[in-house]
């Protein structure tokens, strides 16, 4: 079945890519589908905090979201999990995940132990 | 008086529909009760007792708790005393507070993931039953999981702060529980910080897993299967569902197990793992994995750790 959805266009800030994402599908399936990599791709489920986004301008839905990622006030100020985020309008996003330190300080995230 | 097995694992859900449909639908499970609080309660067709998995609707993803079956009701009080001589707070709670079952023992590991014990659930039989069964019965939907087979727990690890609760929940399990270790990582300069480890209670490579991690949580629940055929199948299921895959079918170094890691509707991982491995014994030489051969330990075919493996957990 081929869908009839508009397609908004999303750019994150920190690696300044741009993709494409349809009102009914979650910026961060958007980003994978498209390849792009610069928001972290983990559950999509709403339940492990690594996508989390600041949704620095424009119209957007979001789903149920884990409160231990995600509280309340800050998802009243634009802080969302980029899995559970749904487009409409073009977007601008800058990532506020954990796993943001990785990109913008790879040194950062080296394992010294293995797996912390 | 021993731990029979693992007997169930309570799963926190965002959205109870969309869990439901996947633990029914994906993994094939059957729902056998729904309790007053709107808790779900889910079967493996090849497990003889009510339940293996509980879904409860809450805010935040993650385990509740996990429990496990002990040999005998007399077996219980000398685990309550073994406990508590080990300096855990342990309470014990009356038949039916978890619906079907027996009276139980609450308490928590030393990595702070709560630990129940009991004697008795109700028996309600496997799906084939037990005279002249057929191997597998009709009607299986999505990947048809056998049963609960074990869960990975995420424990706090954090070498330069002295902190190291894999190897503290591995010790109490050894000394209190009666699990013997099967398989380890270890890391650090000099190679002996435990952070990673498989204990069994049984004879399979694994009934309860700890990997460290800079917070504890849990890493991942996992399913019986018997063969790659069934494992590549899961994964088309999977597909057809649209279920987020975490790793696509790959061998695991540690256990020889066949695996894959996938997530629920809530970001809870789960895995559908297949093969018995090898047969595990207390008296089984100790597989140890080094720091350099890590990647190889948890992916084979590639040797390669993934990111998502170590910072994507609930």
């Amino acid at each position: 079945m081929i869908g009839t959805y508009r397609r908004w266009t999303i750019s994150i800030e920190d690696t300044e890519e741009v993709f494409f994402c349809r009102e009914d599908q979650a910026l961060l399936s958007g980003m994978v589908a498209m390849g792009k990599r610069g928001i972290p791709s983990g559950c999509h489920g709403g339940g492990c905090g690594v996508c989390k986004i600041r949704i620095a301008a424009g119209d957007y839905e979001v789903g149920c979201m884990s409160r231990e990622h995600v509280s309340r006030e800050e998802e009243a100020s634009g802080i969302v999990l980029a899995c559970r985020a749904f487009p409409r309008s073009d977007l601008r996003v800058e990532v506020v995940g954990k796993l943001a330190k990785n990109i913008r300080n790879p040194s950062a995230s080296v394992k010294k132990y293995g797996f912390v | 008086m021993s731990v029979l097995r693992i007997g169930h694992i309570n799963i926190r859900v965002l959205d109870m529909d969309a869990a439901v449909g996947h633990y029914t639908n994906v993994l094939g499970m059957e729902k056998v009760h729904e309790d007053e609080n709107g808790n779900v309660y889910l079967k493996g067709w090849d497990e003889w007792d009510k339940y293996s998995v509980i879904l409860s609707q809450a805010d935040k993803a993650g385990m509740d708790h996990i429990a496990y079956k002990v040999s005998s009701d007399a077996a219980l009080d000398e685990f309550k005393t073994k406990i508590a001589d080990y300096g855990l707070a342990v309470e014990e709670e009356a038949a039916g507070v978890l619906p079907f079952v027996g009276r139980t023992l609450r308490f928590s590991l030393p990595s702070g993931h709560v630990m129940r014990l009991y004697a008795e659930k109700e028996l309600v039989g496997t799906a084939v039953g037990n005279i002249n069964p057929d191997p597998w019965p009709d009607g299986l939907k999505g990947a048809g999981v056998h049963w609960l087979d074990h869960a990975l727990l995420m424990c706090e690890l954090n070498p330069e702060a002295g902190i190291n609760t894999v190897a503290e929940s591995t010790q109490f399990m050894i000394d209190v529980l009666g699990f013997y270790l099967v398989e380890q990582v270890v890391v650090g300069p000099e190679g002996n910080i435990q952070a990673a480890t498989w204990l069994s209670c049984t004879n399979t490579p694994h009934d309860i897993a700890f990997v460290g991690g800079p917070v504890s949580g849990l890493h991942h629940a996992a399913f019986f299967l018997d063969s790659w055929d069934d494992v590549l199948k899961a994964a088309d299921v999977m597909a057809k569902n649209r279920v987020k895959i975490d790793v696509t079918p790959q061998r695991h170094g540690i256990t020889r197990g066949y695996t894959i890691y996938f997530f629920d509707p809530s970001g809870n991982r789960n895995e559908t793992f297949a093969g018995l491995g090898y047969l595990a014994q207390p008296d089984r030489p100790v597989i140890t994995w080094t720091e350099d051969q890590l990647g190889r330990g948890i992916f084979y075919h590639t040797g390669e750790l993934v990111e998502s493996f170590t910072s994507v957990y609930t």
